[in-house]
């Protein structure tokens, strides 16, 4: 591929891209410093895999794990993006039922999961600014008997912390993902945001069902 | 000229692909998605950014595919996975890769990715000699690592629209840009044109049944995972599938050494893990 080519339908994207997503990187995000950024990811990676490879019941590995994300992960925010357009329209009650379910969403997806997570493992791989605001970390994922995959951490500083804004596994980023899903739940049902908190609370629900308790 | 067409890998599925999709256009019924109100611009932001006015038809599409793929793809796969062994599956998906090489060294020649399509060649004559016909990946032990590459991504290398997203059942998300390099991709293929007769053909259809076979088999887990916690797995993978696309065309690895380059092409194995 030719530079000029790639760089036409870059910026393209990248129009399309900003024209969506609108006012998505929070304003408070300040400028990003690599070296503390991958170092923020070395040390948060490794009390995660220490809290999934814990011995112990669940429900106590879960505990650890949430504490981790809520310390770890902009929730908030990250929350706010994903509900996008949708957040306008929501109540002040519902913003608060909703990050309260994304937050029991996201911790529960990883704590239905740690039986599938046993022994996993996870190096640094290279690391690079992406952006005025934000790093992005690379790690490499490795667990028995699958393939290893890249994972991204886009880290951005968020009120003087570093916070994990989003998680790219394989150039597909979570945040977006999400983001395409709620609105299209939302849109579905005729733009009542209502719906998408009955939804991820039944998710719940079904999630805490695989974990076991 | 018949004995041609008939050899062509997809023809087998054409039976089941030509009442399959009469079904999808009647519950699509033509429709195309409600645009949205012009007045609210980020409603049309949206709509522009998810890219699929056809979407009561391909929502109609994926409904049929994920009939299908629950009672013949997944349980063949399953069994694929099941009966046998992961050293067979992993020499299986090496030949196929292997197979699969000339048509990338092609479109990376296509898109004058010449480093890359260095790589490609020696990964060919390494995996194909030393690891006896691409049983083995002895070429990522030589640092030769794989990459994908199709002539969909070819033709936005050279500036072709993507077109609106498309669902086509059995084959996955998609888009008329990548169809047509779904075609490009089999008319480049030198096994096409190597000759016609039982032999060949049976080649051809089985090299066609185990790559449906391992791409399917190598998306069990992620796509079963997408079902299980997804409010809306047809969004999901259409932005997913979209996502995924962007990156393989800017040839930007996202996990560095982890990339596979197994597959039909279609992109939708970058959902693999």
């Amino acid at each position: 591929m030719t530079a000029p080519h790639r760089r036409t339908l870059l910026l393209g994207l990248a129009g399309l891209g900003l024209a969506g997503l609108g006012q998505g990187t929070p304003a408070r995000a300040q400028q990003m410093d690599i070296t503390r950024a991958s170092g923020f990811i070395q040390s948060t990676g490794q009390e995660l895999v220490a809290a999934i490879n814990a011995a112990g019941p669940v429900a106590e590995r879960r505990d650890r794990v949430g504490a981790i994300l809520r310390r770890a992960v902009d929730v908030d925010g990250v929350g706010r993006f994903i509900l996008g357009r949708w957040w306008r329209t929501a109540s002040p009650a519902q913003h608060q039922e909703y990050l309260q379910l994304f937050q029991e969403v996201l911790i529960r997806n990883l704590s239905s999961r740690f039986g599938e997570y046993q022994g996993l493992t996870f190096t640094m791989g290279r690391s690079q600014a992406r952006t005025e605001e934000d790093v992005l970390v690379n790690t490499v994922i490795e667990r028995s008997g699958s393939p290893a995959f890249g994972l991204d951490w886009r880290v951005a500083e968020v009120d003087g912390q570093p916070k994990v804004v989003d998680v790219i596994a394989e150039g597909t980023s979570l945040r977006l993902t999400t983001r395409s899903e709620y609105s299209s739940v939302i849109s579905r049902n005729g733009g009542n945001v209502q719906a998408l908190l009955n939804a991820m609370r039944q998710q719940i629900t079904q999630l805490a069902a695989r974990e076991g308790g | 000229m018949i004995r041609f067409r008939r050899t062509l890998p997809g023809q087998s599925r054409r039976p089941l692909l030509r009442p399959v999709l009469a079904l999808a256009i009647a519950l699509g019924l033509g429709a195309c998605a409600t645009r949205p109100d012009p007045s609210d611009a980020e409603a049309v932001a949206e709509f522009r950014l998810n890219n699929d006015p056809l979407e009561p038809l391909n929502r109609g599409a994926y409904f049929v595919h994920q009939g299908l793929d629950t009672l013949l793809l997944r349980p063949a796969a399953e069994m694929y996975q099941i009966f046998l062994p992961p050293e067979v599956r992993v020499a299986i998906r090496n030949v196929l890769a292997n197979l699969r090489t000339p048509v990338i060294l092609v479109n990376d020649l296509l898109q004058g990715e010449t480093q890359r399509a260095a790589t490609t060649t020696g990964r060919f004559l390494v995996n194909t000699t030393v690891g006896i016909g691409g049983i083995f990946d002895r070429a990522t032990d030589f640092g030769l690592l794989g990459h994908t590459e199709d002539f969909g991504q070819t033709l936005a290398v050279w500036g072709a629209p993507e077109g609106p997203y498309l669902f086509i059942p059995v084959l996955g998300p998609s888009n008329p840009r990548d169809v047509v390099g779904f075609g490009g991709d089999l008319a480049m293929n030198p096994m096409t044109y190597a000759g016609s007769g039982q032999t060949m053909e049976a080649i051809t259809i089985t090299r066609t049944g185990l790559t449906a076979l391992d791409t399917r088999e190598g998306l069990i887990a992620p796509l079963d995972q997408v079902n299980a916690t997804s409010l809306d797995p047809y969004a999901t993978l259409r932005s997913a599938y979209r996502q995924r696309r962007v990156t393989e065309i800017r040839n930007q690895a996202g996990g560095g050494q982890a990339t596979s380059d197994l597959g039909i092409g279609s992109g939708i194995q970058g959902l693999r893990r």
